[in-house]
This record gives C-alpha cells, sequence and structure tokens, in this order.
C-alpha cells in the first residue's frame, strides 16, 4: 500500500505550468498538465466549483458587429469549440436559389448566382431567430414544372427579386465618359434587390426589420444599355458547415494572452530601444527610485535616476519576439503566454449580433453535450 | 410520382405559373410560321428570321447571326 502524500505546488511552480513558453526558435510547454496523475501526489480532477470560482469573462470591447472578450480559467479544448461552432454551426439566412428569367449581362449565371449567395443579409431578429425555421428538402415530393417542391411556405422561405435593366440616359453631358452617368442602371448593387415579403413575413420583417443587405454598396454586375438581368431568390436558413455563406461570423478567433517577464534590470538606453521592439504602450519607462537604487543585489545599484523598462499592457503585443533577437537584453527578458486566457475576437457580418453569437454557441455545446450524455447512458445500459 | 414517362416541353406550349408571385414572360403569338429573332453579328440589332429564309441581317448585311438567349427560366443554386 503506498502513502498518499499530498503535494501543494509553489506559486512559482504553478506559474511556470500555466506559461506557455516563446523561444526564438521553438514554442515549449504547450500542453496544459493539470489533469489526475499527471503531478504524483497532487489531485487535479475536475471539480466544478474549483471550476466556477477560477473561471472568469471579461469584456473589453462590445459593438454590434465586433467583440473582444476574455475568457479565463478554461481549457483550450473548450474554447476551441466555441470557436468552431460559432463559425460552422450557427443557423444563418443566405439567399440559396436563384430562379433567372432573363440575364443578358456580361456575367454568367452562374457566377451571378454565386456572388448572390455570398451576400449577408440583415433582418428583425425575433423574425429570423424564431419565426423562420429550417427549410427541409424532402425526397420524392411532387414538384411543379419548375422543379420547386410544394412545401415552401412563409416560415421557411423568403422571396427576393432583382430586375434591373440598363438604358442610356439622354441628360448626359456631351463627351462624358463615366459609365454611371452615361446609362442608368450600369451598375448594379446590393441595394437593387427587392425584399418580397409573403404571408406571416410582413409582420416580422417591415420598415427597419426589413431583410435588407448588411452593406448595399456591394457590387453585383455591370451593364450597357440593352442588356438586363431579371431574377427570383429563395432564402433558406442554413449552416457554415454546409456553406461558407451560411457562416455568422466575418470570423471567429482566439489568442492566449501574451506575458512579459523582465527578469534582469534593463536600463538607460537598452530600456528605449526594449520599448521600441514591442509595440506602443506595451513597454513603459520609468525612472529608477532612490529604494531600488538602495536595494542590495537588485541590479540598480547607482543606476538612481536612469529610465529602467517596466511591462505595462501585455495584452496589446503581437509577439513578434523582435525582443529576442538583440543580444543586449534577449538573456534578460522570458516571453510566453498564459494557457488559459483566451482573448476572443467575434467579427459578426451583420445578421446576428457578436456577443448573441457566442451566448448562441455555448446554447449549441449544451445542447449537444445533453445528447451525447443521453447516448452514453444509452451505451452502458 | 408521374405515371407516364417524362415529356420533353415542347416550344408552344405555356409554362404553368412560376415562383410565388412571379409571372414568366408572355408567349407572344405570331401570324407567320415560327419566326424567331436572332441578333446580328456587327450591328447587334435584332433580326427577326423565318423558317427557310435567307441568312442576312437586314440593316448591314452580315450573315452572322446569334441566337437570342431562351425564354425559359434557368434555376441555380447559389453555391
Amino acid at each position: 500500500m503506498s502513502r498518499r502524500r499530498v503535494v501543494i505546488p509553489s506559486e512559482e511552480e504553478l506559474e511556470r505550468r500555466n506559461t506557455v513558453g516563446i523561444q526564438a526558435e521553438y514554442i515549449s510547454n504547450v500542453q496544459a498538465t493539470d489533469f489526475p496523475r499527471h503531478y504524483p501526489g497532487e489531485d487535479n480532477s475536475w471539480n466544478i466549483d474549483k471550476f466556477r470560482d477560477g473561471f472568469r469573462v471579461q469584456f473589453h470591447k462590445n459593438g454590434p458587429l465586433e467583440a473582444s472578450f476574455s475568457l479565463i480559467g478554461i481549457h483550450a479544448a473548450v474554447a476551441n469549440a466555441f470557436r468552431r461552432i460559432m463559425i460552422a454551426d450557427i443557423p444563418t439566412l443566405a439567399i440559396e436559389t436563384v430562379f433567372i428569367e432573363n440575364n443578358t449581362s456580361v456575367i454568367q449565371d452562374e457566377v451571378l448566382s454565386h456572388r448572390l449567395g455570398l451576400i449577408p443579409f440583415k433582418g428583425g431578429r425575433e423574425g429570423l431567430h424564431s419565426f423562420l425555421k429550417w427549410y427541409k428538402k424532402k425526397p420524392n415530393t411532387a414538384t411543379d414544372n419548375l422543379g420547386v417542391s410544394g412545401d415552401h411556405f412563409d416560415y421557411n422561405t423568403v422571396l427576393l427579386r432583382l430586375q434591373v435593366k440598363c438604358t442610356h440616359n439622354e441628360d448626359a453631358a456631351e463627351g462624358e465618359r463615366d459609365p454611371r452617368k452615361l446609362y442608368h442602371h450600369a451598375h448594379v448593387y446590393a441595394r437593387d434587390i427587392e425584399f418580397v415579403p409573403v404571408g406571416r413575413q410582413a409582420r416580422y420583417f417591415s420598415g427597419a426589420d426589413a431583410i435588407v443587405p448588411v452593406n448595399p454598396d456591394i457590387l453585383i454586375a455591370k451593364m450597357r444599355p440593352e442588356q438586363e438581368i431579371d431574377l427570383s431568390m429563395h432564402m433558406y436558413k442554413g449552416v457554415g458547415s454546409d456553406h461558407a455563406k451560411f457562416s455568422p461570423v466575418a470570423t471567429a478567433s482566439y489568442r492566449l494572452l501574451p506575458t512579459i517577464k523582465i527578469v534582469e534590470p534593463i536600463l538607460g538606453a537598452d530600456a528605449e530601444k526594449f520599448a521600441k521592439c514591442f509595440p506602443k504602450g506595451v513597454i513603459r519607462l520609468r525612472k529608477v527610485t532612490r529604494q531600488e537604487a538602495a536595494k542590495q543585489g537588485s541590479g540598480y545599484e547607482g543606476h538612481e535616476g536612469e529610465l529602467k523598462a517596466v511591462v505595462e499592457d501585455p495584452m496589446k503585443d503581437t509577439v513578434s519576439r523582435e525582443c529576442l533577437r538583440h543580444d543586449e537584453f534577449n538573456k534578460k527578458v522570458k516571453l510566453g503566454r498564459k494557457i488559459d486566457h483566451f482573448i476572443f475576437s467575434v467579427e459578426s457580418t451583420g445578421q446576428w449580433e457578436s456577443d448573441a453569437i457566442f451566448l448562441e454557441s455555448v446554447a449549441h455545446l449544451k445542447a449537444k453535450c445533453k445528447a451525447f450524455e443521453k447516448q452514453v447512458i444509452n451505451m452502458v445500459r | 410520382m408521374s405515371r407516364e414517362s417524362y415529356q420533353v416541353p415542347t416550344g408552344n406550349s405555356p409554362t404553368f405559373g412560376g415562383s410565388a408571385a412571379f409571372p414568366t414572360r408572355e408567349f407572344i403569338p405570331d401570324n407567320s410560321v415560327s419566326t424567331m429573332f436572332y441578333i446580328c453579328g456587327d450591328c447587334a440589332v435584332r433580326v427577326p428570321l423565318e423558317k427557310g429564309a435567307p441568312i442576312r441581317c437586314q440593316k448591314c448585311g452580315a450573315r452572322v447571326l446569334y441566337k437570342e438567349r431562351t425564354k425559359r427560366m434557368v434555376q441555380f443554386e447559389a453555391r
């Protein structure tokens, strides 16, 4: 029978385990090691109370289109799961089918359809998230002459129309060369797409809530006189894993918080050069005080009044490792990243709000776990 | 789920109402035998041409004529 010796690691050791090492040529200590049986004598089993005490969320920026926040005290697998769900599993409305009655422009039908699919749209929140449901294409459904099955309803399909004809502009000046002045509708923009509400859609998507492109100035096609584009479109809900046009985020990404540890004093001209190796605001220069100069063995003796380098805001650092290229101070500084501090950046394309996307991804992961739990219980029965 | 095999729609039968509230283009009946419009290769004017008629543009006399885009609706996936 072995003795159960309970070991409590020191603060330094905990910090060492929590930091990813960044050297000039490689990265070290990439994996989180706080799981059971990795360190003898320590109990690192996951504990909900320990997690709740140690977990924090800090918001840095929260605009409708871009949100930046930190998740502190979480494991990389969970943070990555949130990131992947935000990109691939949050439902969004986008153009899926294009019915072209006439297209005599130079843009080919399929290219035009592809471009239309990629245009991001926005609309009334309640209508988009709770009223509109998924469109399920049932196999073997009776289709009419145009291959459109009879299960499109106001709650799963949105109808849009684009009808533009390019004509000569009689009032253009003599010698005018700009095609936008010479012709009417020479350029077809996303704002030329009309939303056609059907049934109950008029109730949810009217006025400011209407389904319109997020960026009305997206150029779809260019035309010359006698050319015309006449088409209608169906929009459905989809997910990013099916096609990138359904992804609600321009991108969602995270980075780990950088750490800069100055182990030996960097003074004077070296300190100024050191500050230039980092983006503005990361390193601040402070004067050495008399108390610091008086301390034995601190390295500041005789340097009272000089400027020394102090780490001010490591979050602004982009970790270019420039300071490791200079021999004056590359031994005096240790670069690293905190292994459980994730700085998320969520950039929405306009249909969802950025913070709503993250909350939806948390809900989605929770639903997946619940479904999984049921199957695990089934397996064990 | 049709009992008969698929039959190619001929040019004379009108198509039924299209997607949602959008009508297809009108079928314009003609008195002459199948007069179709072609586009002249040089001057881009719409040239009406009957079956069996000599292939020439009326305005500029060019002998290269292009067919117009089909009046039928085409469906695409926006992918």
